[in-house]
């Protein structure tokens, strides 16, 4: 009797026996798809030092602190669920051209790694975290109360009282404050309006998730947690999450735009950019990207994209180009200063044309990157300062520039930073004397966009910028191409009806 | 069934059986290749259809009917609105205007020049070898090594516009156009000489000749910023991590 009473006693360490080499095949496995294909950033020992790690902001995740931002747990539960390791793994649909955690350089691995790898590797994770499974199941961040406008009102009433602070006035991530993480790394606010950046996804259920599970590790609490001060009631929660994803502005997502429509008016073209005018055009968006081609390279951007609407009349043309910065860079101001942690230079933004466009689209063009020996382009660069704010260039390559008046050529420029967003407008005549891009109606001309963020240490060769992308200044609509349709149909029923009044 | 439903239907069947490698292979048939395709089936199935008299008038009376008899009024006045309307979308299709930008012309793989100047001296394509190419074979460990340091010098160089997956799609890839090089799958270095390989990350973009586009490409020439040794273990570790073998001359 006594001897089965031991087997009984001693049965769940029989049956782990025979577990644990299963469980271990199941980790070994995956540190072998860890090893090959994930130690690129993270490291070989899970440290997230891996010899990318230093280039990329945000950092390459420590995967041995046990602390895992993206999960679906409750606040106080640390552990987050298999599901939550293997989702972030995957990855999601992240908006244009991404299919990874939005805004860092953590891809999503479906595409090449089987469920059973990634399920391998998740379960690699926790043994190297020491996570456990969770104790409290995942919260629900489906069938929320509908987000009527009476419950948007009252989420931006909450927002401004419990959110503002970091995340700004109108939710661009432009709080005036300094984030950091557990591990001393600079974190930033999310920009909300753009929910193409959003590690988990965009969608009022993101951030309702976000906003009630926190981000362990970081300044992002939870505010379902009953002890903090800032504690929210679900439906409060739900009302904030739906004012968040109202503010959102898919309008200007980059993604699949290539040409700025430059709208004809006839009126007097706007000269500042708060002008109701400019509400009559579309915007076109592209992504800006790090230069890391030559000289002194960015490796850690703080600008994502860029918006530009343009007007032209008989004379003039007007070019809109926004973008968000989460700081004005004033530079030697001392509020600047302490958010960006040291010297501040003042933000700046471009616009690149070929002097001369060419006339086919397989012709030669100037590299975008600042022309070269056989191409010059012409560079409207536009400053936050008080003294020169806008200088008009010459270049053919980088180490080839030549300044000139830009008031010799009519063009002009004016910025005004309002609550997380730069708007500047430069304006110029069509055609000038000098010789330099002219603007000529319907041509496809080439552009390109460059900007500074000078609270990001972004200056010269530091900077973000875009490929040649294409300006057209849009002919008003030509009404013989709907003239002859309407007489190739008329003809085609006369010739009917004559035919039928022929039969017999 | 009246012979023209049966035409119908072959016509339909034939358009979708071409339509299919490009729905379900991503390899669509070129839409002018698809139209000439699609007149042979036209033909070859009239001619076929309408080789016997009977045939013929089988083929016909359908049509013919449909003004002769009074019952199919309502089916005739509908064709003869369709008719003008069709017209009418014909001429505005040829006369829309034409918004879209002009199309870039380049080429991905243009052909090498026989020999290349960088790190200071003369390069021949022909005679260029991989140095660690022959160590995967007479020593595994030196070759593995120099795979481990290609991977961190990718890692520290390249991945963030080809990839953490070698696919091409690094976090700045869609900010950039043309689209940095995949090195997975098949149709990259797969088709390409390591020799090849080398000469375009030691000349990068600036390098390539006029109809690769020089001007478009944000590829960094590496022989200012990489060694040559180390340019080839990079080159060693993309064949490696893929999987993918490099072409070489038959012996």
């Amino acid at each position: 009797m006594g001897k089965v009473k031991d087997i009984i006693r001693i049965f769940p360490a029989l049956l782990l026996l025979l577990i644990a080499p299963l469980s271990h095949a199941g980790t070994d496995a995956g540190k072998e798809t860890y090893l090959k294909r994930c130690a690129g950033c993270h490291g070989k020992d899970g440290t997230g030092n891996g010899p990318a790690a230093r280039f990329l902001n945000p950092a390459p995740r420590d995967l041995t602190a046990g602390v895992f931002k993206w999960k679906t747990t409750p606040f106080d539960e640390p552990m987050p669920s298999g599901d939550d390791l293997y989702a972030v793994i995957a990855g999601h649909n992240a908006g244009p051209g991404w299919s990874g955690l939005g805004n860092t350089a953590m891809p999503g691995w479906s595409d090449t790694l089987s469920k059973g790898e990634i399920r391998d590797v998740a379960a690699y994770l926790k043994k190297l975290g020491g996570l456990d499974a969770p104790r409290k199941p995942s919260i629900s961040a489906s069938a929320g109360p509908s987000a009527t406008a009476a419950a948007i009102e009252t989420g931006k009433r909450l927002f401004k009282d419990r959110c503002a602070e970091c995340h700004g006035a109108q939710g661009r991530g432009n709080g005036a404050k300094r984030l950091k993480d557990d591990w001393g790394g600079r974190t930033w606010p999310r920009d909300l309006t753009k929910s193409w950046t959003f590690r988990r996804g965009g969608g009022r259920e993101a951030v309702y998730a976000t906003m009630t599970v926190g981000i362990p590790g970081t300044q992002m609490p939870s505010f379902a947690d009953p002890k903090s001060k800032k504690m929210l009631t679900n439906g409060e929660r739900w009302a904030v999450a739906g004012y968040a994803a109202s503010i959102d502005e898919p309008a200007k997502t980059p993604g699949t735009d290539t040409v700025v429509r430059a709208a004809r008016t006839d009126g007097v073209l706007p000269s500042t950019p708060a002008d109701a005018a400019w509400a009559k055009t579309a915007y076109a968006s592209f992504f800006l990207t790090p230069q890391i081609i030559a000289g002194d390279r960015l490796y850690a951007p703080a600008l994502d994209a860029i918006s530009i609407k343009a007007v032209y009349n008989e004379k003039d043309i007007a070019f809109l180009v926004e973008w968000d910065d989460r700081t004005e860079g004033i530079p030697r101001d001392a509020k600047s200063m302490e958010i960006a942690g040291g010297e501040v230079e003042p933000d700046s933004v471009a616009l690149e044309f070929p002097a001369e466009p060419p006339r086919d689209g397989d012709a030669q063009l100037p590299c975008f990157g600042m022309g070269d020996s056989l191409g010059q382009v012409n560079i409207w660069q536009w400053k936050n300062a008080v003294l020169e704010p806008l200088r008009l260039i010459d270049a053919n390559g980088p180490r080839n520039m030549r300044e000139r008046d830009a008031v010799a050529s009519g063009l002009s420029a004016n910025g005004v930073y309002d609550n997380g967003a730069w708007r500047v407008v430069f304006k110029r005549p069509l055609r000038t004397a000098t010789p330099e891009i002219q603007f000529e109606e319907g041509r496809f001309i080439p552009i390109a966009f460059a900007a500074w963020d000078g609270s990001n240490g972004e200056k010269g060769s530091k900077h973000v910028m875009t490929p040649w992308f294409w300006l057209r200044l849009e002919p008003p609509a030509d009404r013989t191409a709907y003239v002859w349709p309407i007489v190739a149909g008329i003809l085609a029923f006369a010739a009917e009806w004559a035919w039928l009044v022929k039969r017999p | 069934m009246p012979r023209i439903v049966k035409f119908s239907l072959i016509i339909i069947a034939v358009y979708c059986l071409l339509k299919i490698p490009g729905v379900f292979f991503t390899r669509p048939i070129p839409a002018s290749v698809l139209s000439v395709y699609l007149l042979f089936a036209v033909v070859a199935t009239l001619l076929a259809m309408t080789a016997t008299g009977e045939g013929a008038t089988g083929f016909i009376e359908p049509i013919a009917s449909l003004f002769a008899d009074p019952s199919k009024r309502a089916a005739r006045n509908i064709v003869l609105v369709i008719v003008p309307i069709a017209a009418a979308w014909i001429a505005y299709a040829a006369l829309r205007p034409d918004d879209a930008p002009p199309p870039i012309v380049r080429s991905i793989h243009p052909a090498p020049p026989a020999a290349f100047t960088a790190y200071g001296r003369t390069i021949e394509l022909a005679s260029l070898t991989n140095p660690y190419r022959a160590s995967e074979k007479e020593n595994p460990s030196q070759f593995r090594a120099a795979v481990d340091e290609g991977a961190e010098i990718y890692f520290k160089n390249c991945f963030y516009c080809h990839g953490a997956k070698l696919d091409g799609a690094g976090h700045y890839a869609r900010g950039l156009s043309p689209s940095p090089v995949p090195f997975r799958g098949t149709d990259t270095i797969a088709q390409l000489q390591e020799s090849y390989v080398f000469w375009r990350v030691a000349k990068g973009g600036p390098g390539l000749p006029r109809e690769g586009g020089p001007w478009l490409s944000a590829m960094p020439a590496w022989e200012d910023a990489l060694t040559e040794d180390e340019a080839w273990k990079v080159v060693t570790f993309i064949y490696d991590y893929t999987g993918n073998r490099p072409r070489s001359w038959a012996k």
